[in-house]
């Protein structure tokens, strides 16, 4: 009966270190078919305190944005000297006054804001009036201490845009909703959802290239011209805060 | 002072209504629309004063108030002036609980009465354009407008007809 118990205990399977390396076997099979992938995660969550961090970050976001910065200036007197050439209008950042909204009608029949600054701080009947986004509207009267601005929702508002990517002009018509409307002259212009809309360069009111809106919906029912509806950039229901640009026509 | 402040109580409200109407404050509103303010203090003044009263006074509040719209086309005289005519052939209703809600089928059927006529500039003004866009915005303004002037009008004409009445007894 020793005997046997003796026997029983000396096969192989019954030692735990035998066990053992067939687990570890087991184990490196599987690191071996999974290519390794416990070691890449495991070493993923030992290095993680070693990794370039957050202060590197800022160091190159500030480059990229030093970069972006230098480039658009470069790009700005390019623009400048080219328009000089032609002969084309100019928009200058010198001529900029910063104002409040004091009184805000964006969602009736009158589609206008009344702004803090008036006469007294230079503001003008014709100026632009651009908000966080682009474009918000001309001021169309002024007061000692006000000023009132058309917004280019408001059905009496007309200026003429641009659409970069067909490089066409257009005319926004304001139609008393959230959404002007965008008339091209040509049934043939291939507009698309999504196009960008900026101010027109050939547009005498306006500085070039403000940013207006993106086109949201098209109608080509019409025969002889398309329309389409515009997002605005610029939200007048919720900015508060406006610059008044001057501009010399 | 504080007689002459109460017996001139309606003409010192007369002031606070374009005061309103430039504040527009936003969540009053509904679809970005307000109810219509002028009618608010146009319909006790008319209905104390009379139709000839009513009709005076809604010609002013146009002029005030298109001085302070941007719109050189359009203008809130006619609707006004006709409701304050109309205002002022109303006469007050025994029952208060009723007399309430008769302020609020006033003012709405007022408010429909003033966005119509001022649709109706517009449509005359773009009818070459024959936009339908315009139109369709323009109907969800008077609904707006007539929905939300009709909810008010009891709980604010009701006020001011009664401070209206109180100046007018104590001093006249």
């Amino acid at each position: 009966m020793l005997d046997i118990r003796r026997i029983s205990n000396s096969r192989w399977w019954h030692k735990k270190k035998n066990w053992l390396l067939f687990a570890i076997f087991v184990f490196l099979v599987f690191v071996r078919i999974s290519k390794g992938a416990i070691y890449k995660d495991f070493y993923y969550f030992i290095s993680k305190p070693f990794w370039p961090g957050q202060f590197q970050k800022e160091i190159l976001l500030e480059s990229i944005d030093q970069e972006y910065l230098i480039k658009l200036n470069l790009l700005k007197k390019d623009n400048i000297r080219l328009r000089r050439i032609l002969s084309l209008q100019e928009s200058s950042n010198d001529n900029k006054i910063s104002a409040t909204v004091i009184s805000r009608k964006a969602g009736s029949w009158w589609r206008q804001i009344i702004l803090n600054k008036g006469s007294k701080d230079g503001v003008e009947i014709g100026n632009i009036v651009i908000g966080p986004g682009g474009l918000l509207g001309r001021v169309k009267n002024t007061s000692f201490f006000t000023s009132s601005v058309t917004l280019i929702t408001a059905p009496e508002s007309k200026i003429g845009v641009w659409v970069d990517r067909i490089q066409i002009n257009g005319l926004l018509v304001g139609l008393g909703d959230d959404y002007p409307s965008l008339i091209l002259y040509s049934k043939d212009a291939d507009i698309k959802v999504g196009d960008f809309v900026s101010s027109s360069p050939a547009s005498t009111l306006l500085p070039p290239n403000i940013p207006i809106g993106i086109v949201q919906s098209i109608d080509e029912t019409l025969k002889t011209k398309k329309t389409a509806k515009i997002s605005l950039l610029a939200k007048p229901h919720v900015i508060d805060w406006v610059q008044i640009l001057k501009v010399d026509i | 002072m504080n007689k002459i402040f109460k017996k001139k109580l309606s003409l010192i409200s007369f002031i606070f209504i374009p005061i309103i109407f430039l504040w527009h404050p936003n969540w009053l509103g509904f679809l970005g629309v307000q109810p219509y303010w002028p009618l608010f203090w146009l319909l006790p003044w008319s209905m104390i004063n009379g139709s000839f009263n009513g009709l005076i006074f809604g010609l002013f509040l146009g002029l005030i108030l298109d001085s302070l719209t941007l719109d050189d086309s359009f203008t809130q005289i006619p609707g006004l002036i006709f409701c304050g005519f109309l205002f002022g052939r109303i006469k007050l209703h025994s029952d208060i609980l009723v007399g309430h809600f008769r302020y609020g089928l006033i003012c709405s059927f007022g408010s429909f009465l003033c966005g119509t006529l001022y649709f109706l500039q517009i449509l005359f003004r773009n009818f070459s354009d024959s936009n339908s866009l315009m139109f369709i915005s323009s109907v969800k303004n008077i609904l707006a407008e007539v929905f939300l002037t009709g909810f008010f009008a009891p709980f604010i004409c009701s006020q001011l007809l009664r401070m209206f009445k109180f100046s007018r007894r104590k001093f006249y």
